[in-house]
């Protein structure tokens, strides 16, 4: 903590420069964006959440971002998909493709959904959000592969993930498997519901992929003692 | 050639001559030669160190700025006696019109108490020993310090042990409400010290102030320990709140400004009742045709439920589409506090809607080709 407060609230740069640094003063806490957060009474909170509170209330905190809102339609999980499918900051573009995808897969589940027999209606899924955020757990890998050094030769080592680094991966196989595995002629938007949906039933590609990940950990389990942490 | 200046130093024999006693001392002058050059007489200014002002000096400057602030006073035309630091500072920024952009550069006047760092008096009297038993220690406020306070540590001890002797120790004691308080940083106890002091030292201090408040009974030494703490202030103490002001209609408005990287925005925000918004004269549908941007908009007035309430009417200038929305955002939340409990806009502040954003564009560095990315790196 500096010595006076006045001198935290300014922008900052620090005094010797670090690769990864920013504008903020590391006093700064993350804010809060849902509504429900604030409208919960005192009774409720565990004594962690009522330090975090007070603590709250003496330090500043840093703006909210500019892709995020309070609303309901806000998804912070799409929020990361949409920034990941973004090339060279074109925002507008990626969150296009998104909404057309969305669109789509309501569309084929509308479509299927009116074709079913009366007994099997109800388990077809319609909400596309519903769809777009089971797709990506079925993608989700549980274990992943570390390479490590040991004796001058280099292992791939199965290690736990932590939850972002798994939906990193969801992610970026989804999207790498969208751009590069399609025909000429096919849009983005086509080629991402296909998968969605496939991986929503736990097929596809992505899927393959998860599974070959989880195959190669369970080949490396004799090097699992590789991993010192 | 210098000029080598032979200088003669003259040196008495107060002994060694015989038959020499107290009441006939004789004295024996010789002179030494001593060669050198101007350049061995300059001063070392480096070895100096920092500039030592006495107080009469001190008394001295404090006397012309008050007859000074007097004189300014008669100047401008203003009453001397209430004439205090900010009209001090409007008087010579109208008297001596400075362009620097550094603001140090400029004309000051300011009290000597200010300018000139605080220094210690002399340590020692006439007779040149110190007045301060730890004086050869350097260090002598630290120190002095540390054994004042772990003389109180002891003296809280033997409390406690004359307690259990009587059996009347309890750990459930008035414990000190120490509240929403921090210890002293290293500055401020230097400050207070008017000494410098090593992490290392400041280390020693907390640690042994730590224990002494993890002693039970160590009310009893609250006001020392409060002392060395000082209070954290919330946050919601700095926030401004524009002033509700009513037009001729009677309908309730507020204006705000708001910035981000290179936008500045200004908002009226009308107690109308239609939730119409124009933004440098365009509808903003028009202004804003990508939804990101008007979900910025709306974001203060959704967190607030107060959506279909106002008529804004916005003017924004500079930037692009999204540091344009973000300013406006900043100035919209900043007016809608004059309309909204306290309470609500401390929540606003913790979702971070009231700070302005400090992200700004990094510059580019020479050598590099951005600001981050570097040239190719060719092995030869």
């Amino acid at each position: 903590m500096a010595a006076s407060v006045s001198g935290l609230l300014k922008p900052w740069t620090p005094r010797v420069l670090l690769v990864r640094w920013s504008r903020y003063n590391p006093y700064y806490l993350e804010p809060e964006v849902r509504k429900e957060a604030y409208s919960r009474p005192e009774s409720e909170l565990s004594p962690e959440e009522k330090e975090q509170r007070q603590l709250k209330t003496l330090r500043p905190i840093k703006a909210a971002p500019n892709a995020v809102t309070s609303s309901a339609f806000d998804n912070p999980v799409l929020s990361k998909f949409i920034n990941m499918m973004m090339k060279d900051g074109n925002k507008v573009l990626a969150r296009e493709i998104m909404m057309q995808t969305l669109e789509n897969i309501k569309k084929k589940q509308v479509e299927k959904y009116h074709k079913a027999a009366d007994g099997t209606k109800e388990e077809i899924e319609c909400n596309p959000y519903a769809i777009f955020h089971q797709a990506l757990e079925n993608c989700k890998p549980v274990v992943g592969l570390a390479s490590i050094q040991k004796g001058g030769k280099y292992y791939q080592v199965p290690i736990p993930l932590t939850d972002n680094r798994r939906r990193f991966f969801a992610m970026k196989w989804m999207i790498t498997e969208c751009r590069e595995n399609k025909h000429r002629r096919t849009h983005m938007y086509e080629k991402l519901s296909q998968e969605l949906l496939a991986a929503f039933e736990k097929e596809g590609n992505v899927i393959k992929k998860k599974h070959e990940m989880h195959k190669m950990a369970e080949a490396n389990r004799a090097y699992a003692h590789y991993r010192w942490w | 050639m210098a000029a080598n200046c032979v200088r003669f130093a003259a040196s008495l024999l107060g002994k060694g001559v015989n038959g020499a006693s107290p009441t006939n001392p004789v004295t024996l002058q010789l002179y030494r030669q001593i060669c050198g050059t101007s350049a061995l007489r300059r001063k070392n200014l480096a070895a100096a160190g920092p500039e030592k002002f006495t107080p009469e000096f001190i008394q001295k400057q404090i006397e012309e700025f008050e007859i000074g602030k007097r004189h300014l006073a008669n100047m401008m035309g203003e009453d001397p006696e209430n004439f205090n630091q900010e009209d001090i500072d409007r008087s010579i920024a109208y008297l001596f019109p400075s362009g620097l952009f550094e603001k140090k550069a400029r004309p000051l006047m300011k009290h000597p108490d200010e300018i000139f760092p605080k220094q210690r008096a002399v340590q020692w009297g006439p007779d040149r020993r110190p007045f301060h038993f730890l004086f050869y220690t350097g260090k002598q406020s630290y120190y002095s310090l540390m054994h004042e306070l772990y003389g109180k540590v002891l003296n809280i001890e033997k409390h406690q042990d004359r307690l259990r002797a009587k059996g009347l120790f309890s750990t459930e004691t008035k414990q000190i409400s120490l509240g929403t308080s921090r210890w002293l940083t290293k500055e401020e106890l230097e400050e207070l010290l008017v000494e410098t002091i090593s992490t290392h030292d400041y280390d020693r201090f907390i640690q042994l102030m730590e224990r002494m408040l993890s002693m039970a009974y160590s009310s009893l030494e609250e006001e020392f320990i409060l002392r060395h703490r000082q209070q954290l202030e919330a946050q919601t103490m700095h926030q401004v709140v524009p002033p509700l002001q009513k037009d001729d209609k009677g309908v309730d408005f507020s204006t705000a400004e708001g910035k981000r990287k290179t936008s500045k925005s200004s908002v009226v925000v009308r107690d109308g009742g239609s939730g119409s918004i124009t933004i440098n004269g365009e509808d903003y549908l028009h202004y804003f045709p990508v939804l990101q941007d008007r979900e910025q908009l709306m974001f203060p007035l959704q967190f607030t439920g107060l959506l279909g309430r106002f008529d804004l009417e916005c003017t924004v200038s500079g930037g692009g589409r999204s540091s344009q929305a973000g300013a406006l955002r900043l100035a919209i939340s900043r007016a809608l506090l004059s309309f909204v409990s306290e309470g609500e806009g401390e929540a606003m502040r913790q979702a971070g809607l009231l700070t302005p954003d400090p992200r700004v564009r990094e510059r580019k560095k020479p050598g590099q080709e951005g600001a981050r990315r570097k040239f190719t790196w060719k092995k030869r």
